[in-house]
């Protein structure tokens, strides 16, 4: 039987547009945002204002810090995890994933201001023998500091291989940009850029690093909420043992990173004039993503509440008093329902799935939902007393945030805003040899009536 | 004899192909030809040589290297040191199987990590080859390396093959 498809007109890019393009986007895109840019780094100083109160208020009270974890592990679940949303796919060879790779990985150069937050966190957090008295923590017979010393490895680590991910596959664009911005874009682009002209071994070795560092900095994610998990939240909390929490954490993660990514990639499609690069499909796909992710985090919920609640002993209740049912119930309630409800939902409806808008929105409340959950866990775990004792013996009330804290939320995710900004004037958010790739290996035909995109996979 | 880096512009890899196809009738060397390329295009696209990476290498030997060391480590310290407990022998397997693991992946990683900075073979800063910005347009360009007395044959068979433009650097 002879074959339905037949030639259809291309009105994508062709490669000189999208280099045209792309390139200039970041100029223009870039001189359009300085007005953003000098909003974003007045909402930084206030933030550093919040953060310096907070040092200046002490490190004796842990209360105090409860939202200023919550914060460090919000941006560790929103912009630590939204690389994944270009790793996973393309280890898997999912070719919708091209154009949004790039907006995916400069969420990297968020890390810095995460790092930067975690540095006063860190000396907030009590070591493990005080008094004499060892106190409960995944570091059985460790010298005192060993959560400091793993928790700093595990961020710096992650931050580390994000940027040397970024860096690795925007090397082909550096130099393109290093051959046709002007001033000082053009000297880092062209010195990153490390000679890089295209020859078949380069490519090579490049795929081959963006590969090998994609799997490092999914194996570091994980490492990283298991730590911080365990170390900021779980330990802090007398009576709170759960090894099933700190792959709720790392999942629950997944599903704010593709949200970041979503909107993110909305913004910059609006504003940066990219719509013939970022498509309807790439939304398309991402919303199916996070309808996925939605389910997981009921799934990975329900599987470490179903212990307490079933094991029923004065430990087990007073610990879901603390984190769901007692005085944060509220964030709880309003979690489970941004995080879990709307989306679930909605998503599973196809009209909203297949659209642009629709994703983002949800994307927006599954980040709102994700900010209540992380203020019920480390709120609630930082105001905890006892932490020797054997189970938490007074629920702690709701600690409503200060204006210390109000500043510190405002100013981490204006920097974190920030640093996005910035990282798109030196490579553009599109990534101009993954479209080139893409145009190259997919061709627009017509099967029958409709349409369709003939994919090769030749590797 | 002082050698030249010759550049053939194409806008075709159907052109590029053909290029690298008459360099080779004409005698000039796998390895003295090079395509470059605003993207990658797939392994033999342009009919050239595929070179050959040894990343592979790299885990193996870190996995080799680190098993024979905690071999000799958990096996070391039992000998130096023999617990004898009721006929049991002073090697104990299973215990040394948790260290035999942790020391080959750790290993085989690190060395892992090692060969990818090997075989990436940046930074190349200091790059003399022929070059041209509208390679990152979608324009294919096929460099040889060749000594002066042959640059005029390397052109004109690049010429052939349709070049857009010849660059010598």
């Amino acid at each position: 039987m002879a074959s339905n498809i037949t030639a259809a007109p291309d009105h994508r890019p062709t490669f000189r547009e999208a280099a045209a393009h792309l390139v200039a986007q970041g100029r223009t895109a870039a001189s359009g945002a300085r007005l953003w840019i000098l909003l974003l780094l007045a909402v930084t100083v206030v933030g550093v204002i919040g953060v310096v109160g907070r040092i200046a208020g002490g490190f004796e009270d842990r209360t105090a810090w409860g939202y200023y974890a919550a914060v460090v592990s919000f941006l560790l679940s929103t912009a630590a995890a939204a690389p994944m949303v270009s790793i996973a796919p393309t280890l898997a060879r999912a070719s919708w994933v091209r154009p949004v790779t790039r907006v995916s990985q400069l969420f990297a150069s968020v890390g810095v201001v995460t790092a930067l937050l975690y540095i006063p966190l860190m000396f907030a957090l009590p070591p493990l023998v005080e008094d004499g008295v060892r106190r409960r923590s995944i570091w059985f017979g460790s010298p005192p500091l060993t959560p400091h010393v793993w928790g700093s490895v595990a961020i710096l680590g992650l931050v580390f291989i994000g940027l040397a991910l970024l860096w690795a596959s925007s090397i082909p664009d550096l130099r393109t940009v290093a051959e046709t911005a002007t001033g000082m874009r053009r000297r880092i682009a062209r010195r990153l850029a490390m000679g890089f002209i295209g020859t078949d071994t380069q490519w090579k070795a490049l795929r081959m690093r963006i590969g090998v560092l994609g799997a490092f900095y999914f194996v570091f994610l994980v490492f990283t909420h298991l730590v911080f998990s365990a170390d900021f939240a779980v330990a802090l909390v007398a009576g709170w043992k759960d090894a099933i929490f700190p792959m709720f954490h790392a999942m629950t993660s997944l599903q704010s990173g593709l949200a970041s990514t979503i909107i993110a990639a909305f913004f910059i499609r609006k504003f940066g004039r990219l719509e013939r690069y970022l498509e309807l499909d790439q939304f398309w796909a991402m919303s199916k993503l996070m309808f996925a992710t939605s389910l997981l985090w009921f799934y990975f919920f329900f599987s470490a509440f179903i212990v307490f609640w079933y094991g029923r002993t004065a430990s087990d209740q007073a610990i879901i008093d603390t984190m769901v049912g007692g005085p944060y119930r509220w964030a709880f309630i309003a979690t489970f329902m941004m995080s879990f409800v709307i989306p679930l939902f909605t998503l599973m409806w196809n009209p909203v799935r297949h659209s642009i808008k629709g994703p983002t929105i949800i994307a927006s409340i599954i980040l709102a939902g994700m900010f209540l959950d992380r203020i019920r866990i480390y709120a609630a775990a930082w105001s905890a007393r006892g932490i020797n004792d054997k189970f938490i013996r007074e629920v702690p009330a709701t600690h409503w945030p200060d204006i210390f804290d109000v500043l510190v939320i405002v100013g981490a995710v204006g920097a974190a805003a920030l640093a996005f900004l910035l990282a798109t004037r030196l490579v553009p958010a599109v990534s101009l040899w993954e479209i080139q790739y893409m145009r190259l290996l997919t061709r627009p035909v017509r099967f029958g009536k409709g349409h369709a995109v003939i994919i090769a996979k030749p590797d | 004899m002082a050698r030249k880096s010759i550049l053939g512009l194409y806008e075709t890899p159907d052109a590029g192909a053909d290029a690298l196809d008459g360099l080779h009738a004409a005698g000039i060397e796998a390895h003295d030809t090079e395509v470059l390329t605003g993207t990658p295009y797939p392994e033999g696209a342009f009919g050239e040589h595929v070179p050959q990476h040894r990343l592979f290498r790299f885990p193996a030997f870190g996995a080799v290297f680190g098993f024979t060391l905690a071999l000799l480590y958990t096996a070391g310290t039992q000998l130096a040191w023999p617990l004898v407990t009721g006929g049991k022998p002073i090697l104990a397997v299973p215990a040394m199987l948790i260290i035999l693991y942790e020391f080959t992946m750790l290993n085989a990683v690190i060395f892992t990590v090692v060969g990818i900075i090997f075989e990436s073979r940046l930074p190349n800063l200091f790059s003399t080859a022929a070059y041209d910005r509208r390679i990152s347009e979608g324009l294919i360009g096929v460099v040889v390396s060749c000594e002066d007395n042959k640059a005029s044959e390397v052109e004109s068979v690049l010429r052939r093959a349709g070049a857009l433009e010849i660059k010598t650097a």
